[in-house]
């Protein structure tokens, strides 16, 4: 319940540069999730707020306190770990009591901490019980126990759904939605799963390489992605990127030829392009339909009922995947012409860097 | 193709048939070489010693004489004594190796540098030879060349030459020492493998929580490595109840009976006096003990697993 700012937080081992110069400014009462490849640095951020690893340059400041010196337990926070780490010896209520023990509080005063939390959780009628004879989400749910009990300004979840299967991977993603808005709490939540990612967060951090991709909401990363890295790491399936070359630019916005395509005009600021450049343009699989436009030969056909991701391949030899209506009638082995909305594409230059886009949708927040 | 593999797991039975043979005479085709080799090592000399007991036998007379023995040495106040001492020995042994293996253990399990050096080092006790062992030790404890007595003198705490082993007091804590140094290297590196496999987690978490170094030691890595602890502790006793060679090396069971264990009596009646039926009785009554004792051991070990989540 407290707004969080990292300042040029580094973190190296050796030579090896894991963070490199994180600025962040969470607010109250935010849910901020962390999300990127494996080893782009996250869980390393993360143990760093909670203090469990130091950062080699930088400030954790916490409601105002730089804590970036102080122990774990006095930066007013508390942490979910991907294992749980719950004590396999002790009850599920002296689990969650494990904290208030620490502290040495009155037992009446343990009783009801433990009692609010088991029932907040609907734990209460497993509390006897020992967490080997819990369910993978009942056992989350003792670990998240036994951090409300602290009561702590910001809560850390460090890939909390990662051991579930994907059935009770989505029911916890409500779960832990609620529980944010019951606890308005500031939570700062890890994973690799950019499904969890888009439906949890009010903003998302995503991480490459030890440093901020981007931060924005969910539409923002999905309608404005700063880089070609958010570009394709949000958004399932993947966005396509499709070589092209500048026509030509006006105040409308880039002529391009996609190689083994068609020609569009696209509505974004045209920047630097110059007319012979090479760029890409990014078209989410979803924003493809049946109609005139770039022709493809179908390699693989998935029908999930209410849509059918179409996977092909251009005469360029380029991938392409659509995301066509459940029922479109497609059938591996045919060649099949997409049409896409100019106003949905997006165009990166030879950097990676995107050229803002004209006619995207506007964003609420 | 999948008909085949079929078939050929399900074979050993349909041999057995081909062969003449019912399931149960191949299964115990299967099992005689270990059933005979046991037969051989273990239940012969067993029921040997049992029948030994029920005699007066020495090395050349031998005659039946029924429950004698057994009424001899129950009725002896002798017999009541070394069974105290062995069980004392026993007990004071065991305590000092789970307590010095354990803080051994958390040491070495500490993240300092040069601890692979350590580890190494703790080894020599328990991989030198006991005999080896026992004779740097007998050196040790000797009154006038010893290095013990030697510095206890230049530190003032001894008037003039102590022979350790010379004394019923001072010899028994002298060999439960010489003891205590051998078994406690082993002791020390189960638990040390325990401690490591504790998820580290379990610490962090603690630590976020704001528990220290001791209250994490205390209810983490103790109840953690409990099943450990107690296995070793039933171990490590059986072991130590047997002990023979560390008392026989250092005293022979001396001075005056003063570390005569049950074993050690044992052996002196059979193969010292040459009273083999009467040392055989001692030998059933160490067997009697130590099964009890197991059996008490074995149930204790169950309930602790289950209490601490160990299937």
């Amino acid at each position: 319940m407290a707004p969080l700012q990292l300042q040029t937080v580094t973190k190296s081992f050796g030579a090896a540069q894991v963070l490199i110069g994180i600025d962040l400014a969470i607010h109250d009462k935010e849910f901020v999730v962390f999300v990127g490849p494996s080893g782009c640095g996250k869980s390393t951020l993360l143990r760093i707020i909670a203090g469990l690893d130091e950062a080699t340059s930088g400030q954790i400041i916490i409601d105002g306190t730089d804590v970036s010196r102080l122990a774990p337990v006095d930066r007013g926070i508390s942490m979910v770990f991907q294992s749980y780490a719950l004590y396999p010896h002790l009850s599920v209520y002296e689990n969650i009591a494990f904290p208030l023990r620490v502290q040495r509080l009155p037992e009446a005063e343990v009783k009801a901490k433990v009692a609010r939390a088991a029932d907040i959780l609907q734990l209460t009628d497993k509390l006897p019980l020992k967490p080997g004879q819990l369910s993978g989400g009942q056992r989350q749910r003792v670990a998240i126990g036994r951090s409300i009990v602290r009561n702590p300004k910001v809560f850390l979840f460090d890939e909390p759904l990662s051991n579930l299967d994907a059935a009770l991977r989505g029911d916890m993603r409500v779960e832990l939605s609620g529980l944010h808005r019951d606890l308005s709490a500031t939570m700062i939540y890890v994973t690799h799963d950019q499904v969890e990612a888009m439906t949890m967060a009010h903003r998302i951090v995503v991480l490459n390489a030890g440093h901020v991709e981007q931060f924005g909401t969910p539409m923002e990363l999905y309608h404005h992605p700063a880089t070609r890295f958010v570009a394709t790491f949000i958004g399932q399936p993947n966005m396509n990127l499709v070589p092209a070359t500048v026509l030509g630019t006006d105040a409308g916005g880039l002529a391009v030829e996609l190689d083994g395509g068609p020609r569009l005009v696209l509505p974004v600021e045209p920047g630097a392009a110059r007319s012979g450049d090479r760029v890409e343009v990014g078209i989410r699989p979803e924003h493809a339909t049946l109609g005139d436009g770039i022709a493809m030969k179908v390699r693989v056909l998935e029908r999930l009922g209410g849509v059918a991701i179409t996977y092909g391949i251009m005469s360029s030899g380029q991938r392409f995947c659509a995301a066509l209506h459940g029922d479109a009638a497609v059938a591996e082995g045919d060649t099949i012409s997409v049409g896409v909305n100019p106003a949905d594409c997006h165009v990166f230059g030879a950097s990676g860097a995107v050229l803002r886009r004209l006619k995207a949708p506007v964003l609420a927040a | 193709m999948s008909d085949q593999m079929v078939s050929d797991t399900a074979s050993a039975p349909a041999v057995a048939r081909r062969r003449g043979l019912s399931e149960t005479w191949f299964a115990w085709l299967l099992i005689a070489p270990a059933v005979l080799f046991t037969a051989v090592i273990v239940a012969w000399p067993l029921l040997e010693t049992v029948r030994l007991s029920f005699t007066d036998a020495t090395i050349n007379s031998e005659s039946w004489v029924g429950l004698a023995n057994y009424h001899e040495l129950l009725g002896s106040a002798k017999f009541y004594v070394v069974v105290g001492r062995t069980f004392f020995w026993m007990a004071l042994s065991v305590s000092l190796k789970l307590v010095v293996g354990l803080i051994g253990a958390s040491l070495l399990a500490a993240a300092v540098p040069g601890r692979a050096l350590f580890r190494a080092l703790i080894m020599p006790p328990w991989v030198i030879p006991i005999a080896i062992g026992c004779i740097g030790w007998l050196w040790l404890y000797n009154g006038q060349f010893g290095f013990i007595s030697g510095m206890g003198q230049r530190l003032g705490l001894l008037d003039g030459p102590f022979e350790f082993l010379a004394y019923k007091r001072s010899a028994f804590y002298s060999a439960i020492v010489t003891d205590v140094w051998v078994g406690t290297p082993m002791v020390s590196l189960f638990f040390l493998a325990a401690m490591q496999g504790v998820n580290r987690d379990l610490y962090e978490a603690a630590w976020v929580d704001g528990a220290g170094r001791w209250y994490r030691f205390r209810r983490i890595t103790i109840p953690q490595i409990m099943p450990t602890i107690i296995s070793m502790a039933l171990l490590s006793a059986i072991w130590t109840f047997n002990s023979f060679d560390i008392i026989y090396i250092l005293t022979q069971g001396g001075p005056r009976g003063g570390t005569t264990t049950m074993i050690i009596d044992a052996y002196k009646t059979a193969f010292g006096n040459y009273n083999l039926g009467e040392g055989a009785t001692r030998a059933v009554a160490i067997v009697v003990l130590l099964g009890l004792f197991s059996l008490a051991y074995l149930n204790i070990l169950n309930r602790v697993n289950r209490h601490y989540g160990v299937k």
